[in-house]
């Protein structure tokens, strides 16, 4: 509910002010409304940001600010930013904890169905071993469920257009496969 | 605490400019610390030279700078390989895909891990003698795993290229950082994972990126200083080329030639962001002053409608001048590639007959078409082509958006892992993925250094995969012998004047061949994939042969983190 009024307009002037303040701790005070107080997001289809990686992190904020990724909420946050407060941000969020989110496993047929549409893209040789990712790609391994499958099906419309190459994989992937994968995922 | 107190010792003193007084304090303090000192001595570019004939050291990446991965020691033969043991095992902290090539000098052994991390260890015991961690940048942007293939070492210095673009020179000894030069901008696509090799006081290093729209390189930096020599660009400017309509071995790629010249006329040359990449060591030829290496794709891999033309330098072998990085001659496989059947598998020099018999300086390069081609060394023209070693398919068929099924599929063949050659046996030792995959196209314009793919190649899970370990004459382009793996392979493999080949399999697997007909003689289980190029060497009179078994990321093989050398009683 919090997550919602946040996405108001005098909200976001707000974050305006904030963005100026000193110390990092201020910076990212206005991201714990969504993205979560102790690293849970508040609502559903917004993603973890805590204990994600730092380069993955970085490049999503500056994504937002050029525009290469579109997101009314998430846009004029970053623009307020430059590089290296989104460095300092990043670098900041990426040594928290990663939140159990408590989503169940998949179930073995599920979880089967999978691991095959992984292997055959070949997910884990850039999202590497149990999907914890690395530098500039993300972890995906326990990110909240709801999230995965709208930012999956953005990338397959390219609403999310800031990776063609993950678009282009997701294209190549049934809808099918691509829901087992993110039941999969969520439940790591 | 006394470790670093002798790191601070080197550093103030400075290894170049070490007095007699400070050298004697030196090697007292060595004795008496068993960790934190490689007390080797500099690496001559004499040693560098002859290391083909050296089986006490392995001193390059691929053993010598012709890269034949011939190791010329015997002690370890057909007779008595059964007997191979355990020497030690050494345990990385990083527990990722190993592709390290061990270098052993003196005694000493560099080996690296993924992330970047290099270990010196003594040779006999395995112990760690110091580990360089890189504090690695946030921004890295790579394809296929944090990998890293190895440093070499020249003087007192042991040269590292790093993921985050980044080329560093430590002191051999310590493992302390002597300079750091930025190589190109990992926010661009551009990382390193392969080993340098260093000549005559020269750095020299390509890039990866082909999956980013970059435009690769191969660099010579200063060995002293990492002040950058020379530069060439993979990609000419001119990068349309001769409109080719066949690969080498003469097959129709199926080109829309019309569509091509049409675009050209509209976006003009491509070159700025068309990848071509550079992921293995240029062999050095020493007697006419050249290098030889293949630079890989086109960006974006599957989706040529944005790239007009023949796409030069990609998927060719390419010879520059060592000492100005001037073009001399080039050859390319396959023109506007648009199934990143690219060339990776680092170049040897061996003679060769040409095609009139007689016997010439060849360079010979195994690609993931599944051929080795067998080029002359003078202008880098076409000898011949090998038989396939893998069944190819429905070559060229355009990819497609439901995706079009094609043999090999897009990882080889033969993928980054060297080959090796038995030049009096006149044999090349290449191992080889046979994975059926459907080839998808999709259309996007340059991403400012994400990932360009133009599209995926997909594994057919019903299709069953495999690999195999294959000789080939490269006089005949005839196939010796092969054994069949269950597995795709990767890693890579090493020839012995013993009679042998020495290589591993992604189930853990690591085994030793009869290097003439191919019958398994020795074989040991690592617990982990075993997909790095072995390394052989000699220290207190005896023969070693060493392997890192860190599974891999690109194909999903089981992770680990052991460096293992097996020797005799
Ligand atoms: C008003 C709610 C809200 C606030 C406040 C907010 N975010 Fe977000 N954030 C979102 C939503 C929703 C998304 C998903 C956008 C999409 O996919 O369309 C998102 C996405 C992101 C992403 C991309 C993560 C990924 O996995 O791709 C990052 C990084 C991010 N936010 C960082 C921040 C930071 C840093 C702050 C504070 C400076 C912040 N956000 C404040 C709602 C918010
Ligand atoms: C060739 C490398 C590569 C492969 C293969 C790959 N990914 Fe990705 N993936 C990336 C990169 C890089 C990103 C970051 C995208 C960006 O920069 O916005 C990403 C992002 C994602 C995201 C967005 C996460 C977030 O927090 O918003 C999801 C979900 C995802 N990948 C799922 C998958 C799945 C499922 C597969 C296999 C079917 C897969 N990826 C295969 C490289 C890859």
């Amino acid at each position: 509910m919090f997550g919602k009024l946040m996405i108001g307009g005098a909200a976001l002037l707000l974050f305006a002010a904030e963005v100026r303040a000193e110390t990092i701790e201020d910076k990212v005070q206005v991201c714990t409304g969504c993205h979560g107080e102790n690293g849970k997001p508040v609502d559903k289809t917004i993603p973890t940001i805590w204990g994600q990686q730092a380069g993955y992190l970085y490049i999503q904020l500056r994504d937002f600010k050029r525009g290469d990724r579109k997101s009314e909420i998430m846009q004029p946050i970053a623009t307020q930013f430059e590089r290296d407060d989104m460095l300092a941000i990043a670098e900041y969020f990426s040594q928290k904890p990663w939140p159990d989110l408590g989503q169940p496993h998949a179930p073995k047929d599920v979880a089967a169905k999978a691991v095959a549409a992984s292997a055959s893209v070949g997910c884990p040789a850039c999202h590497l071993d149990r999907f914890q990712g690395d530098g500039t790609v993300p972890r995906l391994a326990g990110m909240g469920r709801d999230y995965l499958a709208k930012t999956i099906a953005d990338f397959r419309t390219r609403a999310r257009g800031n990776n063609p190459g993950m678009s282009d994989l997701m294209l190549a992937t049934s809808p099918d496969d691509l829901a087992a994968l993110v039941e999969y995922l969520a439940g790591l | 605490m006394y470790v670093k107190g002798l790191a601070a010792f080197a550093a103030a003193v400075g290894v170049g400019l070490l007095s007699g007084a400070a050298i004697a304090q030196e090697v007292k303090q060595e004795k008496q610390s068993v960790l934190g000192n490689a007390n080797v001595s500099p690496v001559t570019q004499e040693q560098l030279n002859a290391a083909d004939k050296n089986a006490k050291d392995f001193l390059l990446t691929n053993g010598n700078y012709a890269q034949t991965r011939f190791y010329p020691g015997k002690q370890i033969g057909r007779d008595n390989v059964k007997n191979l043991h355990v020497a030690w095992i050494f345990q990385t902290d990083v527990k990722e895909s190993l592709e390290t090539s061990p270098i052993v000098v003196d005694g000493v052994m560099y080996v690296t891990t993924s992330f970047s991390h290099v270990y010196a260890l003594d040779a006999k015991t395995g112990q760690q003698l110091w580990h360089y961690a890189h504090k690695m940048g946030p921004i890295t942007v790579y394809c296929c795993g944090p990998n890293n293939r190895g440093v070499q070492v020249l003087g007192d210095r042991v040269y590292l290229a790093t993921l985050d673009s980044k080329l560093l020179a430590l002191n051999a000894k310590t493992g302390e950082v002597v300079w750091t030069t930025n190589i190109a901008d990992p926010e661009l696509g551009y990382s390193e994972t392969m080993a340098p090799t260093v000549v005559k006081d020269k750095v020299l290093i390509g890039t990866n990126g082909g999956e980013y729209g970059i435009r690769g390189f191969v660099r010579a930096y200063d060995a002293k200083t990492g002040k950058q020599l020379w530069n060439f660009n993979t990609i000419p400017e001119n990068s349309v080329g001769v409109w080719a309509t066949k690969d080498a071995t003469g097959r129709d790629m199926h080109r829309n030639i019309q569509a091509e010249k049409d675009m050209l006329g509209k976006i003009g040359d491509p070159y700025a962001k068309l990848g071509g990449g550079v992921w293995q060591n240029p062999s050095v030829d020493l007697a006419t002053n050249r290098i030889y290496f293949v630079v890989g794709n086109p960006s974006p891999d599957l989706d040529g409608s944005n790239r007009p033309g023949d796409n030069l330098y990609t998927n060719s072998l390419v010879s520059l001048d060592l000492d100005t990085g001037k073009y001399v001659c080039h050859f390319q496989y396959i023109a506007h590639d648009v199934w990143d059947l690219d060339a990776v598998s680092p170049t040897v020099l061996v003679d060769v007959k040409d095609k009139g018999g007689k016997s010439i300086p060849g360079v010979i390069h195994a690609g993931k078409t599944g051929h080795i081609y067998v080029h002359d060394r003078k202008d880098c023209s076409l000898i011949r082509f090998s038989e396939a070693m893998v069944p190819q398919e429905n070559m060229w068929v355009l990819p497609t958006k439901e995706g079009a099924r094609m043999l090999p599929g897009a990882n080889g063949g033969v993928e980054w892992s060297p080959i090796a050659t038995d030049p009096g046996q006149e044999l090349a030792y290449a191992i080889n993925l046979h994975q059926p995959m459907t080839y998808h196209v999709e259309s996007s314009a340059y991403p400012n250094g994400k990932l360009w793919l133009g599209g995926a190649f997909k594994v057919i899970p019903s299709e069953k995969q495999s690999g195999n370990i294959t000789a080939v004459n490269y006089n005949t382009g005839k196939i010796k012998w092969q054994v069949n793996t269950p597995e795709p392979m990767i890693g890579g493999i090493l020839a012995t004047a013993g009679g042998l080949v020495f290589t591993g399999e992604g189930n853990g697997k690591f085994a030793a061949y009869n290097s003439s007909n191919g019958k398994e003689l020795w074989s040991f289980r690592a617990g982990a994939g075993v997909n790095a190029p072995p390394s052989s060497y000699m220290v207190g009179g005896k023969q070693y042969v060493v392997v890192g078994a860190g599974g891999n990321t690109q194909l999903d093989y089981k992770r680990g983190n052991n460096i293992i050398a097996f020797t005799l009683d």
